[in-house]
This record gives C-alpha cells, structure tokens and sequence, in this order.
C-alpha cells in the first residue's frame, strides 16, 4: 500500500499529538520471543560449557529427626565423584533464608522437614551423582513430628524451631465486631481449608556456577531476584557482594518460589561446589527434587463468622486464618499479611476482627506463589458470600451488589476507595457477558442426572508491595551509536511479557518503534539492585522507572534534534523514530542521524530511570490505614456441568473482567487472564500436593495433575475494565497475580447453584462433589 | 559399559553415535547432537517438552532409550526451523503471544506442525486442543497456542 507524502505527513502529526502515549495500549508483539519461537538455547541448562559437573541432592528422610552423622566416603569415592558437599563445606553462614535467617542450606544438628537438604553430591555426570547420592549414609533420630498447624499452635505441641511455632501473628481490627454480631438478625460459621498447591514451571530450579580465573564467580540461573540470589550466595560463601556476579537466563516460568529461597539453594550448592572443583557445577533440580524442596502454597484453615442484617447488609465480620507454613518461615511471613489484608472479600463491613497466623509444622515449607495469600482468603470469603445468600434466601449476585468496594466506600481496614474503583463496571461485565441472572433463574429448577449450575466471585487485590517492603524500581536505557536502544534492569521476565512492556513505554515516550530495542539480560554487575520482581510489580511500578528512563533520554535527544532542525528543542517532535518540527512535519532528521549526532558532539546516550511508590500508610497493631496505594479489582463467573451420579464435572464456560487501570498492552493482559485462570482452575480442580506424615506422596506430574489443554473451559471470554490508578504508569494497575485467585470460589458457587451445596474444601475434586451429591440424596 | 553404535537421520543429515543402554534420546540429543530446543521438564515421561518426531511421530525423548533411535529419522525444532509452514507457526506464535516464558513452545510447535500437516483444511478447535493435550504449558492457558495454531493452519492451508 502506498501512501502520498501528504498523508504519510497528516499521519504524522496526528501521531505526535498523542504525545506520549503514542504506543501506549497496543498489543504489540512481544521483541523477546523470537528465540524462544526458534527453540535457541537461551535456557540455563542449555548454555553448559565444557567440563561441566552435575549436583544431585540428598534429601532427608525423616520429617524432624536429629542428625546423628553423615557418612560421605562411600560415596566420594564412587566413580566420577569430584566432591559431597555438607553444612562442613560452608566457609561463610549456613543460612539460606530470604526474611527470618531460621533454614540453613545444608541440615545441621536436626532435619525439620522431608525437603531439607543434607548434602550434595558432585560428580562428571548427572547419573553418577545420583547414584552415588544413595551411598550418602545419613543416620538420624526421629523426633515427634507435627504436621497440621492447628495441633502445631497448641503449648505442648513439638517445637519444629527453638521458639513456638506461630512465626506471625498479623491482626485487622476495625470497629466492634462483638457490637456488630449484637446488631446483626443471622450470624453465619463456616470452616475452610485448602491444599498444598505446586507452581509447576515447567523449568525447575537451576543454577549453573563458573568459576572465574580472579577468584570470582559467575551464577547463571533461572530466577526472579538475581540481586537477592547474589546476597545470599555471598554470605553462604563468606565473600563481598562483588566477589560474585549473577545472571538471569531465559527463565521457564516462575510464579513465585523462584522468588523465594529455592534459587538461593540451587545457586549456593553449585557456588559452592564450583569453589571446591574449580570447575563450572550445574545444580539443576530434577522435578522430583522441586516439588518437595521448593517452596509451595500453603494449605489454610480459615473460619468465618459473618453477622448480616436479614435485608443482607454485611455488619461485622470475623476471620481467624492459619496457614500451614511448613518447616520454615520464608516469604510466607509476608504471605500472611496479604492473606489477612484480604480475608474479608471486596466487602465494605463497618466491624471487622481478622487474626492471621503462619506457623511451623514438619511439613516441606510453604512460600511464595502466585497471587501470595489472596487465594486461600478470597476462596473463604466468596464461598463465605454464598453461605449467607442461601441463610438469606437471596442471590448471591444482589448480596454482593449491596456490600462491594465502590468508589466512596472503605475496605477492611478503612481505606477509602475513589474514583479508581472498577469493581462495579467488572461485575456488570461478567453478568451480562454470561447472561447470569437468566441462567441462575434456568438453573434454580432443575432435577436429573445433569445439572448445570453458575457461580460468581470477586475480589480486589492491593497493588504491587505494600506493605511487603519498599516499591522502586531502576530502568537503564543506552543507546548504541546505530540507534538501537538497550533496556536494562534488574527487574526479571519469566514469561508475562512485562519486560517487554517497559520497552514499550520506553518507546512509546521516546517515539521510536519498538523494534529500536534491545532486552539486555538482568545481570548484578550491569544494573542497579531494584528491589525483587514479584507482586506482578513490573508494569506498574518497573513502567514508571521506564517513563522516567525515556523521559531523560528524551530531553538529551530532543536537543540533538532541535540543533539538527534548527528550533527550539520545545519545538520538535519525535514519531515513529522521525524528528520534526512540530506543525510541520515536512523535514525529518531520523533517529539515527539524531544519535549520530550526539555521538559526534559527546551528548551521552546513557541514562538510568527511577521510581518509589508513596510509602503505604497503616497501623501495625489494628492494620488500620492505607496498606496498598491502589487496588486491581476482578470479577468471573463460571457455569458448570456436574453428573451428580458420578460427581464429574466440568466448566463449561468461564468469564472474567479485570480492573487493570489502563492495559500498556492490552494482549499481554489477556494472556495473563488466560494463563492465571487455568493455573486457578487446577487449583479449583485437580491439584493438590499431598503430605503423609511430612512425606510428600505424589512428587511427579504423573499423579500430580495440573490442567492439560483438554482440562480447560471450552469458552473462556477475558474482559478489560480500565480505571485508572494513582501510582501505576499511565494508571496501569498490576495483573499477573489476581487471575488465579478467582476461578476456586466461581467454580465452587457454580457447584453450590447446580447441585444445592457446596463443597468447602480444596481442590473440588470429583469424589468430593459425588459425596456432597450423595449426601444431598442426589443421584 | 559397552556402547551401542547407531546410526540414524537427524533433521535430515545421516548421524551416527555410541551410546550406552540406558542413555536416553533426549540426552543424545541434546548433549550429543547439541539439539537444545529439546527440553526436560520431568524426566518421567508426563509433560511433553521433550517431544520430538520420530518416523513423523511425535515420541517423549526423555523416555525414550537413544540406541532405539537406530535407523529412523528423528526431527527436532532445529530440522524444522526452515520449513516454511513452521516459520508460519512460529510467526503466529508470536502473533498470539503464544510463547510466555517459551519452555514448551519447541514441543508445542512440533506437535502442532505434525497436526496440521496431517490434517484435511484447518483442524477444529478441539481437535487443537486434542493434538497438543500431550504438552504441558503453564503460562498461557493453551487458549493463544489453540488460536495461533489454527490461525496458522488457515494460512498453510490455503
């Protein structure tokens, strides 16, 4: 198609007038996905230079025990063997902890769960270190065990830690929940639980470690935090920060235990191991090693007692949730905040009592994963909801309209809600999108051997960290003297896109085509420490530091290009990798002339962009205040099938419309709407990770199952709301996270609508919604 | 331990290796052959990124003991990266955003090639879902990967 000079000049202007945001809300093709397309080795374990050694771990066997010896030297002389490593080979601190310093890398003195690691075994090949893993002779004497973290908070309880077992206790108060049960007509209890879910990326834990001729190290792994990867290496291995320099490789998806301890073990032992051989050390976990050793989502307790008006009003509500947090603390203390912030749903309730505890077991520990704790809480709350419909005798949609977070009410702990509120237009969305009412009305008179049934939930989800620490981020952007532009920054990309995304805005404010970039590799030597990538905080947050990064490379550029066009630099206008003057777009210098020229006259090209979210307001003791600057809200309906005969069921049809403030790129939204809800629909569904006296009995995707594209809904229609936010880039509001969150409370009340109950325990698996049919006198 | 030697096509060049009787195609090929789009995501024969056409089927490489490669033609995402209607997959993959964090995407691709070589006009959406239900993928809720792939075949096909 051709274009007259004319046109292709009327197009330019129109495109300088959208300043900015020129780029800004298209789904461009993601500039990071051309190798993983060709299948190029861009992966950890596809980059192993010669001489290469394999780590395998030994695991313990016994849940808590104490370690009476371990015997290496049956196995350090098996063939092939260079080195077994133990809490003896550690030159620095045995700690490979992330917030409480309470798990060592190598057991020492006593094992507290059946993923402790007792040593590692190096050898010339991953066979060889396997095998001679089993010549390891670890002799042990078990102690009491306890395994469920109700029994763990009691007094007399086996103390997995010197201390009690309730590592957190994190409290909201608000109001006068005893006064609000007074002046309430129906009071409703339920108990909740949920299950051990695996995050199953499907690249496991892998580190490789490349000793440098200067002493120093070079970790390559697969990683959220390479920054906090390179401290914990550093105090395994005694040595300064720089001693040590830590790569990202492509990395095979995460979704939180790679932002957890688990990178820090794979990176230490094969740290270690390359000091002790001199030679580069692989330590790769296998999927079995991952799924008991890596951190999971933690199994909850969680009860509610609800006192509502009988025309549905939410008066006062009290939650107490325990999270099973395994043998260690890890992230999960944060983890626990977020659930207990959360406990009460997308509700404004005038009294509101939540108590959350994370506590020890002997249990392989519990961590980071995936929407951190909103999981658990909303499946309670939103299954809650449904609970006190049915007392009500009221939908449960009209119980929801009449208590959700709109613009102008207040959230658990009294935050206000503005403008930026979406949670209304996301319900509407959902509703009419799948024609509930109708439906539930077709539904409510059924009878037979197949019922259908449709279900709703929602929920809000505070942005980026909060109160899980402080939200900066650093973006470097540098230009090379041919124009491409190299984006920087510490900040990770697992599979989202949102690098991707930063590029964007980068090009977007900068006016060059996106194809002008480069993603450099997150590297500890090349880019400034920024925080860990998690929270699904790379748009909204890593954006801003993207805008500010483009927004100073654009001044200098803009100079350039102004003593090249002979104006004002106020005057020029950059579009589409063109710079001209504004109004009259009839001469360019191009982006490359532009460089060019600064190259020429010593304008440095280089520049470093920063961002800090406001500091998060709120009381310790009450969690009374402003946790989070901004919420993303969601809605979903889900309408299922279910045999009542047999208890299988499947989803037919699943709905869901996201709040996210304004959608950068509005596909990349989308594949996070996709690829969250099937992750939540497996945790609805089928996955569950399950613990016999601390021994993990399914560690294999052959009895683990996670969704297979024949498990998903036939329909899945994901819808973007967009309004705006006060901290994210352009109003961006964060996404990874939240859409895994709703699809195990909408499947459930789908459940509840077809059959007349519902079935409150993780993960609805057949045989459980069968013994709820059967209960029921159905089938 | 005594090695076996082989011989066999791969990605149409004759190859020829010793290997030992437990080592498995996936390790021959990638650690061998250097055919690194191979991925391993179990181990154990239950997640699909290992998957590679043997005689144009799709087989688990990492279940699969190399010396039984003796005599076939075997076909990685390497082989096919010329091909014209994989340049055509891949660039719907990228279209469709179908590659998240890109493990599964070799294995996705082959499995999808294989479909609609194979297939009469653009396969159905579940016969899609049905082609690639023996690769796991995490990221993407397969709902891309179905689009993309059909989108492909409507122009393979045409």
């Amino acid at each position: 198609m051709s274009v007259s000079v004319e046109e292709f000049i009327g197009e330019l202007q129109r495109k300088a007038e959208r300043g900015e945001l020129l780029y800004i809300g298209q789904s461009l093709r993601r500039i990071d996905d051309l190798e993983k397309v060709l299948g190029k080795p861009i992966y950890t374990n596809d980059l192993l230079p010669r001489e290469t050694l394999y780590a395998r771990l030994v695991l313990s066997k016994q849940p808590h025990a104490i370690l009476k010896g371990i015997g290496v030297a049956r196995a350090i002389s098996y063939p092939t063997v260079k080195a077994v490593l133990t809490y003896q080979d550690i030159p620095g601190e045995n700690i490979s902890s992330t917030i409480i310093p309470d798990r060592p890398l190598f057991a020492f003195e006593k094992v507290r769960s059946t993923g402790d690691i007792v040593a590692a075994v190096i050898a010339e090949n991953e066979r060889r270190a396997a095998e001679a893993t089993e010549l390891v002779d670890v002799q042990y004497e078990p102690l009491p065990a306890v395994f469920d973290p109700i029994e763990a908070m009691k007094p007399d309880a086996p103390k997995v830690h010197s201390e009690g077992n309730v590592i957190k206790h994190m409290k909201v108060r608000k109001g006068d929940v005893e006064k609000g049960f007074q002046d309430s007509d129906i009071i409703v209890e339920n108990t909740f639980r949920t299950q051990f879910q695996d995050a199953v990326p499907l690249e496991a834990e892998t580190a490789l470690a490349i000793p440098r001729d200067n002493g120093k190290l070079l970790i390559i792994g697969s990683m959220q935090t390479p920054h906090h990867v390179q401290a914990a290496v550093a105090r395994v291995l005694g040595r300064p920060l720089e001693d040590i320099e830590v790569i990202q490789a492509v990395t095979g998806g995460a979704f939180g235990p790679k932002s957890d301890e688990p990178p820090y073990d794979v990176s230490s032992i094969a740290a270690l191991g390359a000091i002790k051989t001199g030679r580069p050390v692989l330590m790769s976990m296998t999927r079995k090693e991952s799924m008991i050793a890596h951190t999971k989502r933690h199994p909850a307790i969680i009860h509610h007692k609800t006192g509502v008006k009988s025309n549905g009003r939410l008066v006062a509500s009290e939650v107490q949730i325990v999270l099973d947090g395994g043998a260690y603390a890890s992230l999960g203390v944060l983890v626990i905040v977020r659930a207990t912030f959360h406990a009460n749903g997308p509700y404004d309730i005038p009294n509101v009592k939540n108590d959350g505890y994370k506590v020890y077991t002997n249990n392989t520990y519990t961590g980071s994963f995936r929407g951190f704790g909103a999981p658990q809480a909303i499946f309670a709350a939103e299954a809650q909801m449904d609970e006190i419909a049915r007392k009500l005798n009221m939908d449960p949609l009209d119980l929801r309209l009449m208590n959700m977070l709109r613009p102008g009410s207040r959230t658990s702990t009294g935050q206000l809600m503005d403008d930026s509120c979406g949670l209304p237009e996301c319900v509407d969305a959902v509703v009419s999108a799948s024609n509930y009412r109708e439906k539930r009305r077709e539904y409510s008179q059924q009878s037979g051997k197949v019922r259908r049934g449709i279900g709703i939930a929602m929920l809000h989800h505070g942005n980026a960290l909060g109160p899980e620490g402080n939200d900066y981020a650093y973006v470097h952007l540098s230009v090379e003297k041919n124009g491409r532009v190299h984006l920087g920054t510490a900040l990770t990309e697992y599979g989202t896109g949102a690098v991707s995304g930063l590029a964007q805005i980068a090009a977007s404010v900068l006016g060059i085509p996106l194809d002008y970039f480069v993603l450099d590799r997150p590297d500890t030597l090349a880019h400034h420490e920024t925080g860990a990538t998690v929270a699904s905080r790379v748009t909204a947050i890593g954006g801003n530091a993207a805008r500010d990064a483009a927004m100073k490379l654009k001044e200098r550029a803009t100079a350039v290009a102004a003593r090249l066009l002979g104006v004002s630099p106020s005057d020029v206008r950059i579009v589409d990798g063109l710079a001209f003057v504004s109004g009259n777009p009839k001469r360019t210098v191009s982006w490359e002339e532009v460089v060019r020229a600064a190259y020429e006259s010593g304008v440095e090209l280089s520049v470093i962009g920063y961002y800090m979210a406001p500091q998060c307001v709120w009381d310790q003791e009450t969690g009374l205040g402003s946790p989070y600057n901004q919420y993303t809200f969601g809605a979903a309906v889900a309408e299922v099938e279910v045999d009542v005969e047999t208890g299988q069921y499947r989803v037919l049809n699943y709905y869901v419309a996201f709040d996210v403030g304004k959608a950068i790129n509005p596909k990349n939204v989308i594949g996070q709407l996709y690829g969250g809800s099937v992750q939540g629909i497996g945790y609805a569904m089928m996955e569950e990770l399950v613990h016999v006296n601390g021994k993990v009995v399914n560690p294999n995707l052959k009895d683990y199952y996670i969704p297979t594209s024949m498990d998903v809904p036939e329909r899945m229609v994901p819808i973007i709301v967009e309004k705006p936010g006060s901290m994210g880039v352009y109003g961006a509001k964060i996404i990874a996270e939240p859409p895994i969150v709703l699809p195990a409370p909408a499947i459930r009340n789908a459940i509840m609508n077809a059959i007349g109950d519902g079935v409150n325990d993780l993960p609805i698996t057949a045989e459980k919604v069968y013994r709820k049919a059967k209960e029921l006198g159905l089938g | 331990m005594d090695r076996i030697r082989i011989s066999f096509r791969l990605n149409g060049v004759e190859r020829e290796a010793f290997v030992s009787p437990e080592e498995r195609l996936l390790d021959m090929l990638r650690d061998d052959m250097g055919m690194k789009s191979v991925k391993e995501g179990c181990g154990t024969g239950d997640c699909g990124t290992c998957t590679v056409l043997v005689n144009g089927k799709p087989v688990l490489s990492c279940i699969m003991p190399a010396f039984q490669a003796r005599g076939k033609e075997i076909t990685t995402l390497e082989g096919l990266n010329e091909d014209s209607a994989m340049k055509v997959i891949q660039d719907k993959f990228r279209e469709y955003h179908a590659a998240q964090c890109g493990f599964c995407t070799p294995a996705m691709e082959i499995v999808g090639y294989k479909l609609i070589k194979e297939s009469d006009g653009v396969p159905s959406k579940e016969e899609v879902k049905e082609g690639i239900s023996g690769v796991l993928c995490r990221c993407t809720g397969y709902y891309d990967i179905v689009d993309a792939l059909r989108s492909a075949a409507e122009v393979i096909k045409k």
